[in-house]
């Protein structure tokens, strides 16, 4: 297929009176999205899972996020840390499935052994039989090679090209915006709360989906007996995220009016209000007096995303099992919305099939989050 | 010598079985068994080989004390550093 033609991204990166969505390629075209896992993916900070999946010093699970073999270890010191889960012998995968690891990490091809901080350990038999030494042989320049990463919001975020801004540089504003919940210990209070979703979609328009209200009166009619459209509001930030909050957060979960307990210390705005964002690329995330919820995005093909959601709560008792049934509830309510918008992110991704589309037309009034990540997107592709 | 033999081969018959339950603790120790009784026959290659498949699976089964011990022995060979 004819590359695409990158001048064309001018006009979706013009002012949203004007501009026009990214051209169908961009959902559609494997090559695209070959080129995407470099520019978009590994030039900056993306999502790969979530620090809970390794809660205890000495838990590894491998994570293969657009084709790149990775390990998520927590170190006996308990860091998060992310290597690739390739033995620097003869690159073998080390880890195949979520381990406790008493000891070191042991390659199960030539048994050479790693320390979970990335050191060397052990060559067994590489100078011959019984000789674990040779000359040419030097450990501490052959440890697991580690990716940068960062956890924030118990997400593990990677920087596979190693040349990204700090992490604090990209999400900043986002963090300040949230200080209150980004310092909080979130508790994820056990399996139900975790749940996939398998999407024949490419993964932009989940993310285009999310950050806009607009469709929540015809797609979420649920969601909107008590948040009404206009007690929304767009939120944007060029170059970072996007997304919307709302002003009537009023979760009613249970007829005996049971509820979550609230983070502590938050300010009064949080007791009515949530805000839904999408950090740029591929991580959906909302906040609550009493929850926050991640939608981790993994582009399994240029038509297929898979979201993996992770609900948290403010306390370590709602794990228990009084909290059980309100939980489960929660988990499944939240499912329900997300699955609304299935339709939604399919049907457009079939859209992007129609020869004549021209990317769309947005709504200055209520399109500007979805038009502000049509520019980032744009702009990865600029050089 | 016979004895050595016969003790090896039930120690290696013990061996298969340890890696077929994937049993890193018994391993370390049945391999360091083994390692001893061609140490003690004089046949230190045969011993070094056996002290290091002890060394990997004591590393790996976490089991510190005995990681160091194994690591004393081979480096007093030179077969480590």
């Amino acid at each position: 297929m004819k590359p695409p033609d990158f001048s064309v991204l001018a006009r979706v990166k013009a002012p949203v009176e004007q501009a026009r969505g990214l051209p169908n390629a961009f959902y559609t075209d494997s090559e695209l999205f070959e080129q995407e896992r470099a520019r978009v993916f590994n030039a900056n900070w993306a999502c790969v899972g979530f620090a809970k999946d390794v809660a205890e010093p000495g838990d590894a699970t491998p994570v293969t996020f657009l084709g790149a073999p990775l390990l998520v270890v927590r170190a006996r010191d308990g860091v998060v840390r992310v290597f690739q889960n390739v033995c620097r012998h003869r690159g073998m995968i080390l880890v195949e499935e979520p381990r406790k690891l008493k000891g070191v990490i042991r390659c199960p091809y030539h048994a050479w052994c790693y320390e979970l901080d990335g050191r060397l350990r052990a060559t067994p038999h590489v100078g011959g039989p019984g000789k674990n030494i040779d000359p040419s042989i030097n450990r501490s320049e052959l440890g697991l090679v580690e990716v940068r990463s960062k956890v924030w919001m118990d997400l593990v975020f990677v920087n596979l090209s190693g040349d990204a801004p700090d992490f604090e540089d990209h999400a900043g504003e986002l963090i300040d915006r949230w200080a209150e919940f980004s310092e909080k210990n979130l508790m994820h209070c056990g399996p139900e709360s975790s749940f996939k979703l398998d999407v024949q979609c490419n993964w932009k328009l989940a993310v285009e989906n999310y950050c806009e209200s607009y469709h929540l009166p015809w797609v979420h009619p649920g969601l909107n007996s008590y948040s009404r459209l206009e007690d929304h509001y767009n939120i944007v930030e060029r170059g970072r995220f996007s997304g919307q909050g709302t002003t009537v957060y009023d979760p009613r979960l249970d007829e005996g009016g049971r509820r979550f307990p609230k983070f502590a210390d938050l300010p009064s705005k949080w007791n009515t209000a949530a805000e839904y964002v999408a950090l740029y690329p591929n991580v959906l995330l909302g906040v609550h007096r009493d929850q926050t919820f991640a939608i981790v995005l993994e582009p399994v093909g240029v038509h297929r995303t898979i979201e993996h959601v992770g609900i948290y709560y403010a306390e370590p008792g709602v794990a228990e099992n009084n909290w059980d049934d309100l939980r489960r509830k929660n988990a499944q309510q939240w499912r329900v919305i997300f699955e609304e918008d299935i339709f939604v992110v399919e049907g457009m991704q079939r859209g992007r099939q129609a020869p004549g589309f021209d990317g769309g037309k947005f709504s200055p009034a209520m399109d500007d989050p979805t038009h502000c990540f049509h520019h980032w997107v744009a702009s990865q592709f600029e050089t | 010598m016979q004895e050595d033999l016969r003790q090896l081969e039930g120690i290696d018959a013990r061996i298969l079985a340890a890696h077929e339950e994937r049993d890193q603790p018994l391993l370390s120790t049945l391999y360091r068994e083994a390692a001893l009784v061609l140490e003690a026959g004089g046949d230190t290659d045969a011993a070094c080989f056996y002290f290091t498949q002890a060394y990997v699976f004591a590393l790996e089964a976490g089991r510190v004390e005995l990681a160091d011990d194994l690591w004393q022995r081979l480096s007093t060979y030179g077969r480590e550093n």
